[in-house]
């Protein structure tokens, strides 16, 4: 039987009726507890993944999937609403998706994300169906230097989302990649920056830093401006649906997206985050509205939102494949397949061809779903906005800390969520943008921990970072998106760069 | 039958029920891991095989397991209802990270499960067996990289042990740290490392699949199903075993140590138990009373010996 | 990082060099300035403590460290010549009292949880940052905010077996769970 035989099998299967119910159930419950602000998609599976446990193996798994991917858009809602992401791979979304809900079009914002991650979500789990076992090949050639490269590549791209200042968006790049180095030292076991406390042994979580900048910071600030009557927000300016231009913008920056999500999620040392960070800009530089970039451009949620779903349906790959799961949400889904005897490995599509079909099924049925599911609640999301600011924020941070508590109940935890607000208030009184310092946090170790892996290999020898050819491109995409805009800049376009571009808060 | 899984689910939603925990478990360790699938699986069967009406597990993350057990140590004090899962990698973290609190302040129950650590190459490596690995490690320890997990854990421990027995000095060893077994799975099949160690289950469907090729395991006598030798007939006198086990609070009382040990045991024998471990595909290592307190100590003893020949404690 | 800003923390610019522009130099950017020299010099300090242990790849765990604090001292200069430049846009203004009850809402949170347990903390939280953005009656919120965090609690404690610490009143309405 061919692989598109077993997938027609599988949907068949999956299309009962009753199956579609909990499909339907799970997109539910995911999207109602994504959707609270600081509770990512991670702990989002984590909480439901009992809930799966009484049904029956179909049933069970097609629920799960739906979960999954609800707690995946709830996440964005979130995000494009309140600019309070749960998770790093939401950060970039909040960047253009809250300027648009600002600007009274929250509602295409959600629709481009939610349609976003459906294509996304589509293609790339029919990557993941029909060509898991040639990419995890062609992702395993990347070794030490090559992610060494991507990093690098990766920073070059950063400085997109710097804002109208190069010393402020470095200073808050260099704050991150500072908190980076907190923590053991994972290839000689030193401890860094930890000043005896025992807490800061593991590092910075990154999330506890989104949520404390994102949440608690812009709780601060708005609560700041609210009493100074400096805050405005218009719930709902034209309509909630995409207008043919919004559509005419997106489609493009939905199918970049996910060529760029797809194969990083499916690298091993990847990270969904990467590819957002590629993706936005990627968006900005392609974009013919490039004043709009920083004020809610449309691209920059469309292109990240769809590069994020891609990249989690990528993560899959090296999950299936190989056993290796390589985001929280992904070694939580490990434990998740468990339940269901599907073990995963390089064997699995061989030896267990009805799990995984049945499994790849419910993905296609339960992101179908997601969009059915979430389209006539933009309306209802968009709402949101509408409630009084102070129960609005108020609950923001109840949700927020709720999220903290429940991952990690300790009181220093707390108090580095109240501490990463403050800084994170500070920050955006002094115009720094505060997307950088969290890429620098998520960056900073990978580089460095690369850069000395390869260098340990090679004995101490620097030449190979450039001998394979993989890591020379990347390297050398990266030298030109540093030297481009400089050349640009020279030639007298950088004003027109410098003037479009927008203040970040 | 779904109508009525059904109806369960919206019951047990719309219930709330009101039960005392019978026992809380700590897992130190994030959702996940092995330490939390410990810790929840035990839930489970504990709940399942009716010797506790209900158990909840926390997760108290961070330092290898240290945080998790120094928390344990002070808020649980004399609490006969709190339980903690620990391990080997506890051991070894306990020393590096310079813990104030070891598994010597709180009450140790039994080693539960273990995993054998694995040796193995990718499948293109010219090294065919154990003493053609040991041969290049003599000739050029640099030139040899181990990818394993994080620095001071079971595998780099390992690697430690096998330097130390075959006469190579330990700090000469060239250990390629990664975040997990996983990470450096990756690296194994990618070719960008020499030889590879983790616990056997995370390389076990490589092996099968022929991507990776392995060359000895860290157990006493040859495994069942497996076909390796052990490192002692490779002509190394290295036996090491990453194990988890269940700890109970300091401070209880002989009576109450007795009959936690008793409810663990009774899980431990139970059918549930024994079809959660081979579908996991962890072995029972069973080990309580005074013969696991003095393994405990003996393999405290020789831990510490060799990460300070490793050079990570001083 | 930098807390609230010290009023003197440098010496003002000279005014004879001052140019004719609109605003004044804001010394609270010198405080930016300072808090990130701090940061740096303190990346700096610890690195120099940690062993050169770099073993085959002659980039020890010091090396990063040593890079980011030198890299942020470098911006402390930089800061401070572009705020005595007026480069740097003057700081949004804001109002302190809202953000020291969301302050005041987050540390009791944080004090109460292990003894009042989620909700009496959480429901504080909940009224203090309320508060902030203008709903004074507290008579009337933190009731409020009790009630919805006790719900939450039970929700996700009880339905989602999240660990959420337990207080009296959770203890009152579901037993002595732990």
């Amino acid at each position: 039987m061919s692989s598109f035989d077993f997938l027609l099998q599988g949907l068949a299967a999956a299309a009962q009726p009753m199956l579609l119910l909990y499909a339907f159930i799970g997109v539910l419950l995911g999207t109602m507890v994504g959707v609270l602000p600081g509770i990512g998609p991670a702990l989002t599976v984590a909480l439901l993944l009992p809930v799966t446990y009484g049904l029956d193996p179909a049933g069970s798994l097609i629920m799960f999937a739906g979960i999954y991917y609800g707690g995946m858009y709830g996440g964005s809602t979130t995000s494009i609403l309140l600019n309070t992401p749960g998770e790093s791979a939401s950060i970039i979304t909040a960047l253009e998706g809250n300027r648009m809900a600002r600007n009274g079009r929250g509602g295409p914002a959600l629709a481009t994300a939610a349609i976003g991650s459906f294509i996304a979500g589509l293609i790339a789990t029919l990557l993941l169906a029909f060509l898991a076992p040639y990419i995890v090949r062609m992702a395993l050639v990347f070794g030490p230097r090559e992610y060494f490269a991507l990093m690098v590549l990766a920073f070059v791209t950063v400085s997109s989302a710097f804002g109208d200042s190069t010393l402020r968006g470095l200073t808050s790049l260099f704050l991150g990649l500072a908190l980076g180095c907190i923590g053991i030292d994972q290839l000689t076991g030193q401890a860094r920056l930890s000043f005896g406390f025992p807490d800061l042994l593991d590092g910075v979580d990154v999330t506890t830093l989104a949520v404390g900048m994102f949440a608690v910071g812009e709780a601060l600030f708005v609560a700041g401006q609210h009493a100074l009557d400096r805050d405005q927000v218009l719930p709902v300016k034209g309509s909630i649906w995409m207008s043919r231009r919004d559509w005419a913008r997106s489609w493009k920056p939905w199918l970049r997206g996910t060529a760029i999500g797809f194969p990083i999620g499916a690298m091993p040392a990847g990270g969904a985050e990467i590819g957002t960070f590629l993706s936005y800009s990627a968006e900005k530089r392609l974009t013919k509205h490039p004043e709009e970039f920083g004020n809610g451009a449309i691209e920059g949620v469309a292109g990240p939102e769809a590069a994020n779903n891609a990249s989690a349906a990528g993560t899959l790959v090296p999950l299936l494949t190989l056993g290796l799961p390589t985001t929280a949400t992904a070694a939580i889904m490990l434990a998740g397949f468990q339940q269901f005897g599907l073990q995963p490995g390089p064997l699995l599509f061989a030896t267990n061809p009805t799990l995984v079909w049945s499994l790849i099924a419910s993905l296609l049925i339960a992101n179908l779903m997601l969009v059915v599911l979430n389209l006539p609640l933009i309306g209802l999301w968009v709402k949101l906005l509408t409630i009084p600011k102070p129960w609005l924020y108020a609950g923001i941070l109840m949700f927020a800390t709720l999220g903290t508590i429940g991952t990690n109940p300790s009181s220093f935890e707390l108090g580095m969520l109240m501490g990463f607000g403050l800084i994170g208030y500070l920050m955006r009184m002094f115009h720094y943008p505060v997307a950088p310092i969290v890429v620098g946090l998520i960056l900073g170790p990978m580089a460095e921990q690369q850069l000395r892996r390869a260098l340990s290999i090679s004995q101490g020898d620097w030449s190979v970072l450039v001998q394979s050819p993989v890591a020379a491109v990347l390297l050398t995409l990266a030298a030109l998106g540093l030297i481009v805009p400089l050349v640009l800049r020279a030639m007298g376009k950088g004003q027109v760069l410098q003037a479009v571009a927008a203040d970040e808060d | 039958m779904r109508h009525f899984t059904l109806g369960a689910l919206f019951a047990a939603v719309l219930a709330v029920p009101a039960m005392a925990a019978d026992y809380t478990i700590i897992a130190p360790a994030n959702p996940g891991g092995g330490w939390d699938q410990t810790a929840r699986t035990m839930q489970d069967v504990l709940q399942k095989e009716g010797i506790s009406k209900s158990v909840q597990v926390q997760n108290v993350p961070g330092a290898g397991g240290t945080i998790g057990l120094a928390q344990f140590a002070e808020q649980h004090k004399g609490d006969p209802n709190a339980l903690i899962i620990g391990g080997y990698v506890m051991v070894g973290a306990v020393l590096t990270n310079n813990s104030p609190v070891s598994l010597a302040d709180v009450t140790p129950i039994a080693r539960l499960t273990g995993e054998y650590e694995a040796i193995v190459v990718p499948a293109a490596s010219p090294h065919q067996t154990m003493a053609d690995l040991i041969a290049a490690l003599k000739a050029d320890p640099g030139a040899v990289s181990w990818a394993g997990g994080s620095a001071g854990g079971t595998d780099h421990i390992a690697v430690g042990l096998i330097a130390q027995a075959a006469g190579v000095d330990p700090t000469k060893i060239n250990y390629i740290a990664y975040s997990g077994g996983g990470e450096a799975l990756a690296a194994i099949l990618g070719n960008q490392v020499t030889a590879g160690v983790s616990s056997l289950g995370e390389f076990q469907s490589q092996i099968e699949a022929g991507t990776m090729r392995l060359l000895a395991v860290s157990a006493p006598e040859r495994i069942e199903g497996v076909d390796a030798p052990t490192l002692k007939e490779a002509g190394l006198d290295v036996d090491l075993q990453n194990w988890r086990m269940v700890a109970a609070a300091p401070g209880i009382t002989d009576e109450q140590k007795a009959a936690i040990t008793a409810d663990i045991e009774k899980m431990a024998k139970s059918a549930g138990w024994q079809e959660q471990l081979a579908s996991k595909g962890w072995s029972d290592t069973w080990l309580a009373g005074a013969d696991f307190d003095a393994q405990l100590a003996e393999d405290t003893a020789a831990t510490e010996q060799v990460l300070k020949s490793i050079g990570l404690v001083k | 990082m930098t807390d609230r800003p010290p009023p003197h923390t440098d010496p003002a610019p000279d005014p004879a060099e001052r140019p004719p522009e609109p605003h004044v130099v804001h010394p609270s950017l010198f405080a930016v300035a300072a808090g990130l020299a701090v940061i740096g010099a303190v990346m700096l300090w610890d690195a120099g403590r940690l062993s050169g242990a770099a073993g085959y790849s002659n980039v020890g765990p010091a090396m990063f460290p040593r890079i980011i604090g030198g890299v942020l001292i470098g911006l402390a200069v930089w800061t401070a010549i572009s705020t005595l430049r007026r480069d740097f846009p003057d700081p949004h203004p804001s109002a302190h009292g809202p953000i020291l009850w969301v302050l005041a809402g987050l540390t009791a949170q944080l004090l109460l949880l292990k003894v009042a347990g989620f909700s009496i903390a959480t429901g504080l939280l909940f009224a203090l940052t309320a508060r902030g953005f203008g709903k004074r009656n507290l008579a009337v919120t933190i009731p409020l905010g009790i009630a919805m965090a006790f719900v939450i609690w039970a929700v996700f404690s009880q339905v989602l077996m999240l660990n959420l610490p337990a207080g009296p009143l959770e203890r009152l309405f579901f037993g002595a769970a732990p």
